[in-house]
């Protein structure tokens, strides 16, 4: 893990849905300011509505925050930065009329990478996630855990510096997230990309993470952060170590009652939108 | 200025414009027919068009016309819902037959069935025989086709629960069957009874003693544009209004 | 009584030829019928129809009749896609014009166009200018809805996904919008062209000086079942192929869909 300088820079960011007075105000998150390290994986966890995922899209430009800034390498962020952030997002993003292959290349497309470099980057992307013999499937022809490595195939050939993550894993079953965060540890080992990864998975954050930002209920803000000093890639045999049990209690005791706070708000006001 | 009080504008943005739209045609219209020398026999000025409507419905000249129009739907629908509800059913009854039917059935249905106007005419002339004859043929198929859609097709689930809880043939069908299979049906039966109702009207405009669609071709070939204007609006307010009621007894009897 | 068992359990695990043999059984009714029990002037079966169908060509003006109508049919359909996409991409890709505009559109669907035929008729005369105009009319309100549906159906993540890779609106419409509107646009063209038959034939059928709607009218007064069925089975066949081709295009472009 690199101490040093600042890969994202979020100073008193705080985003409120509708105005005070509104009947459905909502204060999503509020103001936060956190500094994250080039290099470290940074994962954000906390109860359903405390603003994580929110705050992810305003470091990656998809939201404006309401107050605040969020700076990238000292540019201030107001919108897409496709050349320095890439996504992977919980919903299936993957274009349906396209190939895996297809769909790599359409990023680049997009970002501007010139057409010669699209068939190498691309291949060479979907290699490292495993995904060599299913370049030409379509993404209904693929399992959950397929069509996110192919997700994650095409964020890592945008060759970003940073990598923005929203619950990637959460749509898949508990096996599969197992063996997919496996492998996701040891391919961003390879890289120097600075990540930050939205989960709702105590293990998952413990596994994965350099440090964990944990979340109050909503309205959001950071409890605490939790710093895992862990060697990359992190072996499969680091969940049964005692520091393992021993961080993965900690974030149990902060998180529990903020979810519990969670679930009441949500029983009293309705689902979420 | 808020999310919410930007989409309240457009909201009555988007409303104006088609306020505006709608009240622009018939400013032209009435502009055209007035002043700029339209002539009456290809477009009737609108004041004359809604004396004429008001005429038509006050002496009750419509009625004739609308009494063999409707009646002749009435017969029509009868007709190709009793018979389309009962195949439809038969061959639900087993997986087989749906599989051998109603391909054959959906592959009648995507001839034009108005070809065989010429022939029902050649058969019933031009009485209310071959009206009744096209609306009952073309409203047969996606009746049957619902029918199939709604008794084949009710989830496993369903009829294994009933059937581990005992359930006789008789209470299958009243009680799983006849419920899951209602909504469906019904759809079709709204399909069918405007189906029903349009092949009606354009046989009558086609080939017809009697009958609105009849008079209105009457009104053309007569050169009284004016009043078949009227008549026009007639059976399009007619007709929206047989399909409100459809679709407020379909959205009714399928809230359960 | 085996061999019965046998023919059962073939014909169970083929239901196509229950199939044919079930129109095969039909036609024989029909044949019956026709021949024994209905007067011949108002039924003709099936074997005289199919070998009196070379009459029904050597009448004279039937095969300039199929020509036009077949022609009618054509332009009306090119016109109505040609249309339907230009209403419905401006209509279903503007949030302000599918507010303001789709209602409008949604009426206009609805409404009986059949009680207008005569209209159309006065406007555009008895010629095949008429015809066509009808056909468009009814084609092109299908090919809009689905169209505005097409376009107006994209998941938002797959939106949020390419605005995040950093494309333009040119990029998202080409590379995103578009494609994934084809599927949408091709079970438009079908509706269409079941649209466009109906709308044809109708005007076709109501007046027709040297189209084949002069022909169903002649055989019919001179009470000539025979080449009136002849006459309704080509249309019917041509009718079957043109929707079959359009079908089957919406299945070959619609592959990567999964609902």
């Amino acid at each position: 893990m690199t101490t040093g300088d600042v890969a994202v820079h979020v100073k008193d960011v705080s985003h409120e849905f509708g105005e005070p007075g509104d009947a459905f105000h909502v204060q999503a998150l509020q103001k936060t300011t956190l500094d994250i390290r080039r290099g470290e994986l940074l994962c954000l966890i906390g109860p359903s509505g405390c603003g994580k995922s929110t705050l992810l899209n305003m470091i990656g430009g998809l939201l404006l925050p309401s107050s605040g800034t969020v700076e990238v390498g000292h540019k201030p962020v107001r919108g897409p930065l496709p050349h320095d952030i890439a996504f992977v997002f919980q919903e299936n993003a993957l274009f349906p009329w396209c190939t895996v292959l297809e769909n790599v290349k359409l990023g680049m497309v997009f970002q501007g990478v010139p057409k010669s470099e699209h068939d190498g980057r691309a291949r060479k992307s979907l290699e490292a996630v495993g995904l060599k013999d299913f370049m030409g499937h379509y993404p209904a022809q693929l399992s959950g855990g397929m069509r996110q490595r192919a997700a994650l195939a095409r964020a890592l050939s945008l060759e970003t510096g940073i990598l923005l993550m929203d619950e990637p894993f959460g749509a898949l079953d508990e096996q599969t997230r197992m063996i997919l965060g496996e492998d996701l540890s040891v391919l961003l080992s390879r890289t120097d990309k600075t990540i930050v990864f939205v989960t709702h998975s105590l293990g998952e954050a413990v596994f994965l993470a350099d440090r964990v930002a944990v979340f109050s209920a909503r309205p959001g803000y950071i409890k605490e952060i939790i710093e895992i000093d862990e060697p990359h890639p992190r072996k499969p045999g680091f969940v049964t170590t005692e520091k393992f049990a021993k961080l993965r209690n900690t974030l149990y005791g902060l998180l529990h009652e903020e979810i519990r706070k969670a679930v009441a708000q949500t029983a009293m006001t309705g689902p979420l939108t | 200025m808020s999310a919410v009080s930007r989409e309240r504008r457009s909201k009555l943005a988007s409303r104006a414009i088609q306020v505006g739209f709608l009240a622009a045609l018939l400013a032209l219209w009435y502009l055209g027919t007035t002043f700029w020398g339209i002539s009456p026999l290809l477009l009737p000025n609108p004041v004359r068009v809604w004396a004429e409507l008001k005429d038509v419905i006050a002496t009750g000249e419509f009625l004739p016309d609308l009494k063999v129009t409707l009646g002749e739907l009435v017969v029509a629908f009868a007709i190709s819902s009793s018979s389309g509800i009962t195949l439809g059913y038969l061959i639900s009854r087993s997986p087989y037959l749906i599989r051998v039917f109603e391909p054959l059935v959906a592959g009648m249905y995507s001839v034009p069935i108005i070809l065989f106007l010429p022939l029902y005419v050649l058969f019933f002339g031009l009485g209310p025989g071959s009206k009744i004859a096209l609306g009952a043929t073309i409203s047969f198929f996606p009746i049957v086709l619902n029918t199939i859609a709604g008794f084949g097709y009710v989830e496993k689930i369903f009829v294994t629960a009933a059937r581990s809880m005992g359930a006789s043939d008789y209470q299958m069908f009243r009680y799983v069957l006849l419920p899951a299979a209602f909504p469906v049906i019904l759809t079709g039966l709204r399909i069918g009874f405007t189906i029903t109702l349009l092949a009606i009207l354009g046989s009558e405009t086609i080939a017809s003693l009697a009958g609105l669609g009849h008079r209105i071709v009457h009104l053309a070939e007569a050169m009284e544009t004016a009043r078949m204007f009227a008549y026009i609006a007639f059976v399009v307010a007619i007709a929206a209004t047989l399909n409100t009621i459809t679709s407020s007894i379909e959205r009714r009897a399928k809230r359960q | 009584m085996s061999a019965l068992r046998d023919i059962q359990r073939f014909l169970y695990r083929r239901p196509g030829v229950t199939r044919l043999l079930v129109v095969i059984a039909l036609l024989l009714f029909w044949e019956a019928a026709a021949r024994w029990w209905v007067d011949p002037m108002f039924l003709s079966p099936p074997s005289k129809v199919f070998s009196s169908l070379d009459s029904v060509f050597n009448t004279r003006g039937v095969p300039k009749a199929l020509q036009i109508t077949f022609y009618e049919l054509a332009v009306a359909f090119v016109l109505s896609v040609v249309i339907g996409m230009v209403v419905g991409l401006a209509v279903g890709l503007s949030r302000f014009s599918h507010r303001s505009f789709m209602p409008i559109i949604l009426l206009l669907y609805g409404t009986p166009q059949i009680t207008i035929l005569p209209l159309f008729i006065l406007y555009f005369g008895i010629g095949p200018p008429s015809k066509i105009a009808f056909g468009v009319s009814h084609g092109i309100f299908p090919i809009i809805v689905t169209i505005v549906a097409g376009v107006q159906n994209i998941k938002p993540i797959l939106m949020t996904a390419a605005r995040s890779m950093g494309a333009s609106r040119w990029q998202i419409f080409r590379w995103v919008i578009f494609p994934h509107m084809i599927p949408s646009f091709f079970a438009g063209m079908r509706l269409g062209m079941t649209g466009v038959l109906l709308g044809v034939l109708l005007a076709e059928l109501y007046v027709s000086t040297a189209g084949i709607g002069y022909f169903t009218t002649l055989f019919t007064q001179n009470f000539d079942p025979t080449k009136l069925l002849g006459l309704i089975s080509i249309l019917a066949a041509m009718a079957i192929i043109l929707n079959e081709i359009v079908r089957r295009a919406e299945v070959y472009f619609g592959r990567w869909r999964t609902d």
